[in-house]
């Protein structure tokens, strides 16, 4: 047999030779942003400098105002990051939101029932325990899925709907804070000082009202974890070959429900410590008034940082800063709040249109090359 | 040309493409070629994959503007390029992969984008349509709803769309490859009649016998560059082959001589989905068994039963004396089962996954590749992927590139190298050289007659009478999910043929 050996140039893959054409398509994709959110600015009449400059100082102006970004990017980044793993696998988990809800009951649960936990073991029992309810919470459509072929949309939809009113019914049951004195408060008791996650915000000299916490550490290792399990790992090669072409995965032996649950059960876990930040580091009890829909602003995120888990990170974090600038903008200039929102939304859809157009570009020059060593000639 | 009969070159060239050149950043993919089209012929245009056959296609149609040379169409130099400008002219292309969208009936795929009214008149549209279809000769339903038609009925639509825009000139690019032989037949008779009809007709294909039964004249393309003009009546198969290739090509290869052993695969009354139909047969050692039929009669049920991917409701799978039945796949090819399926697309390659990605999937789980704690062994995956893309000649720029940038050729290399690395007790290829060229074919047939020779026991699936010919020790025909027959391999081809159309044939011992 001929075995000419074709020209082994060393090519890097994919997503690493084009690194620099990735970093420039996100800077473009900013600039057409920026530029489409300029002119809805001049609409209002007025200047985009001073909005854009009001949105960057609100968020860079001292160290507060930056511990306050990282605040709200915190519980982005687990989202964001529960929703990138499921994606690899072709899965789309709208349960995020629904399973965070059910990881802070799950949490506030155990940091009550188990207090009497010495030093930080409560706080690690409370994080288990929120990371176990959201993974129940996305057995459910993980199973429903492989066994009936059920769509985890439809079915996720519905738990988180259940997910809401099952806090609702918790706080105003079990979880009830029974004050001295008969006073009842729709929240439940205080957490021990012990449940909560150390701040980490003092370190930098942080103002006490911002509470960035060791929680934001944890996400960049939930990062590198998921990074290494879908690029180093046997369950990530499998999730890839599922996501993409189910039946080459199957026909290679590769049992496609298992690697469905698997992946269920990893964003489950990653889904239940979103609520942490509020629960555990911000307020350090779980009240009524909840903050929700932070698994729905995970899609968003996981979609500008393309569910790669860098891209996540840097996207929570400008996430945070837009979102830091949104009562900025009302308090200074006469462009309302909800811009904010109008520019994510456009920013996304310039990210996903431009990096769209240059991984084409990337795909049309592969096939080119390739072509070229197909048509060395064969051996003599 | 002095031989082409006198009637039809008085006429001038409908199209002339003069010393087209078009490069793409590294590759020329069409170099100085020369092309004409005269009125009612067909003219084939054959070539390997990546000879540059669709490139220069495209160039005509106006998909891409060439680099070099010129397009005369009736004698008038084409100045701009574009698909609108190339079918005002007269000219257009039926793709290889359909774009039909499927909930429409014909009528209206037929008319899309080419609606004159803003309230659509759609009886007289399928009147119209009707019309057209009936001029040709084509058999289609005008009221019929897409997803309801066969393939080949689709492809119609699809001949029907161009020819409603009223175009003289169809560019059919591998209009066989997605066709039963049946459907082909009746493709080359529409051929035929709308030759007869004063249309053009420019057929790209690398099926040679295709090309020598259906063309006026032949082009053929290597690399590039025209290597030959030529007529059926002038040339053969093997001479096209060797202008393909730039070498000689066999199509029959020396049978290697094995002794037929014991029994390693068993089916007993596989039963399943209706597809299966008490299907049962036995593959030895050193022997290859050549399942012959038209598709769909169960063949790819046949192979998803045998590797594991389907259940079938009833009947043993026996593999070595062992009972396989309703096995997980990852379990039978443990014990020694390969497995090539019909579409490398679906059930082969993850196409956007690297080659080392691809070479490893199947073995993924297994020591070295990866450790007892699930983390792949990247070294060990690439090495391996070296080493089998250096042994099977896969023409890649590097193991890093996705397997969707390979050609079909390369893909199914990478395949078999991939399935024969375990050295596999039974091979199951399911239609192994579908839609590749010449060369590729041989290559394949080699690796298949190599593992009979190495007394590994072989299942070939084929709808192509000439590989089930080329390869078996053994044939049977299976028609409705049974075997209607059993053949020695020199049984005349008509025999064969019964049984697939369901003959019951006497059992040849």
């Amino acid at each position: 047999m001929a075995t000419v050996a074709a020209p082994v140039e060393k090519v890097r893959p994919p997503w690493v030779s084009n690194l620099g054409g990735q970093l420039f398509s996100v800077l473009l994709a900013f600039v057409v942003a920026l530029f489409i959110g300029a002119l809805i600015i001049i609409g209002y009449g007025e200047n985009p400098l001073t909005v854009y400059g009001t949105l960057v100082r609100f968020a860079f102006k001292d160290v507060d105002s930056f511990g306050y970004v990282l605040q709200i990017a915190t519980p982005l980044i687990f989202s964001a990051l529960a929703i990138a793993v499921c994606f690899k696998g072709g899965l789309f988990n709208i349960g995020v939101e629904g399973q965070y809800l059910v990881g802070m009951l799950t949490a506030s649960w155990a940091a009550l029932t188990f207090d009497f936990l010495p030093g930080p073991l409560l706080m690690w029992t409370a994080l288990l325990f929120a990371m176990l309810g959201g993974m129940i919470w996305a057995a459910i459509p993980a199973v429903l899925k492989v066994k009936t072929g059920a769509h985890e949309v439809v079915t996720t939809i519905m738990l988180n709907g259940i997910a809401v009113n099952l806090l609702g019914w918790a706080l105003n049951g079990p979880l009830k804070y029974r004050q001295e004195g008969g006073q009842v408060a729709a929240r439940t008791a205080n957490f021990k000082d012990n449940a909560l996650v150390p701040d980490l915000g003092h370190l930098f000299g942080m103002r006490e009202s911002v509470h960035l916490s060791w929680l934001l550490p944890l996400g960049f290792v939930a990062a590198a974890i998921v990074w290494f399990v879908i690029r180093r790992m046997r369950l990530g090669y499998e999730a890839r070959a599922v996501g993409s072409t189910p039946g080459s995965a199957r026909a290679g032996g590769i049992s496609v429900g298992a690697v469905q649950i698997k992946l269920f059960m990893l964003s489950g876990a990653l889904a239940g410590l979103i609520g942490m930040q509020q629960l555990l580091a911000d307020k350090g009890y779980l009240p009524v008034n909840f903050v929700s829909q932070l698994g729905f602003t995970g899609i968003a995120v996981a979609f500008l940082g393309q569910n790669n888990p860098v891209g996540i990170v840097a996207a929570s974090v400008v996430w945070g800063v837009l979102s830091r600038g949104e009562s900025a903008l009302q308090l200074e200039t006469d462009v309302p709040r909800e811009f904010v929102i109008i520019l994510q939304g456009i920013l996304i859809l310039s990210v996903m249109v431009i990096y769209q157009i240059t991984r084409r570009r990337l795909a049309r020059r592969q096939l080119q090359a390739a072509a070229v060593v197909e048509q060395v000639p064969e051996a003599a | 040309m002095s031989d082409v009969e006198a009637g039809r070159s008085g006429a001038p060239p409908l199209v002339v493409m003069e010393h087209i050149t078009k490069r793409f950043p590294g590759v020329v993919a069409n170099d100085d070629v020369s092309l004409e089209l005269r009125e009612r012929e067909v003219h084939a245009l054959v070539g390997e994959n990546g000879a540059g056959k669709s490139t220069l296609m495209r160039v005509l149609y106006g998909m891409y503007s060439p680099d070099g040379g010129r397009i005369l169409v009736r004698g008038q130099e084409v100045k701009s390029s574009s698909p609108r400008v190339a079918i005002s002219l007269g000219i257009g292309m039926v793709h290889q992969h359909f774009v039909l969208v499927d909930p429409f009936t014909v009528t209206e795929n037929v008319i899309l984008g080419d609606e004159n009214e803003r309230v659509l008149d759609m009886d007289a549209a399928h009147e119209r349509v009707g019309e057209l279809a009936q001029k040709y000769g084509f058999v289609v339903n005008p009221r019929a709803v897409v997803e309801d038609l066969s393939v080949g009925e689709e492809q119609r639509v699809e001949i029907l769309k161009v020819l409603y825009r009223g175009v003289d000139v169809l560019i059919m690019d591998e209009p066989t490859a997605v066709l039963t032989p049946a459907e082909a037949k009746e493709l080359f008779a529409n051929l035929r009649q709308l030759r007869e009809a004063g249309k053009s007709i420019v057929f790209i294909s690398h099926k040679l016998d295709e090309v020598l039964e259906i063309a006026d004249r032949i082009t053929v393309l290597r690399r590039g560059k025209v290597v030959g003009e030529t007529t059926p009546a002038r040339t053969s198969k093997a001479q096209l082959a060797e202008m393909m290739v730039g070498r000689p090509v066999l199509f029959r290869l020396e049978k290697p001589d094995v002794e037929i052993g014991e029994t390693v695969l068993q089916l007993d009354e596989l039963h399943g989905e209706g597809k299966l139909n008490g299907l049962s047969l036995e593959v030895h050692s050193g022997e290859i068994l050549g399942v012959a039929g038209v598709e769909g009669n169960g063949q790819r049920e046949l192979a998803e039963a045998v590797i594991g991917l389907r259940r079938p409701s009833g009947g043993r799978v026996v593999l070595n004396g062992t009972d396989i039945t309703g096995e997980h796949v990852q379990a039978i090819r443990n014990l020694g089962v390969g497995y090539i399926p019909e579409d490398r697309h679906e059930q082969g390659l993850v196409l956007n996954m690297t080659l080392w990605e691809n070479a490893v999937l199947g073995q993924h789980d297994d020591e070295p590749y990866s450790s007892r704690w699930g983390v792949l062994s990247l070294r060990t995956i690439k090495e391996l992927a070296s080493r089998l893309v250096q042994l099977f000649d896969v023409r890649a720029r590097s193991i890093d590139v996705t397997a969707g940038t390979l050609s079909g050729g390369n893909q199914q290399k990478l395949i078999l190298a991939r399935e024969l690395e375990t050295d596999p007790k039974l091979l199951v290829a399911s239609q192994p050289t579908r839609g590749l060229d010449v060369g590729a074919i041989e290559f394949v047939w080699r690796q298949i007659l190599e593992q009979k020779a190495a007394g590994r026991a072989v299942l070939l699936i084929s709808a192509e009478l000439d590989e089930i010919y080329a390869l078996s020790d053994r044939i049977v025909t299976v028609y409705e999910g049974r075997i209607t027959g059993e053949y020695p391999p020199d049984a005349p081809p008509e025999e064969v043929g019964r049984g697939m159309l369901g003959d019951v044939a006497a059992e040849v011992t």
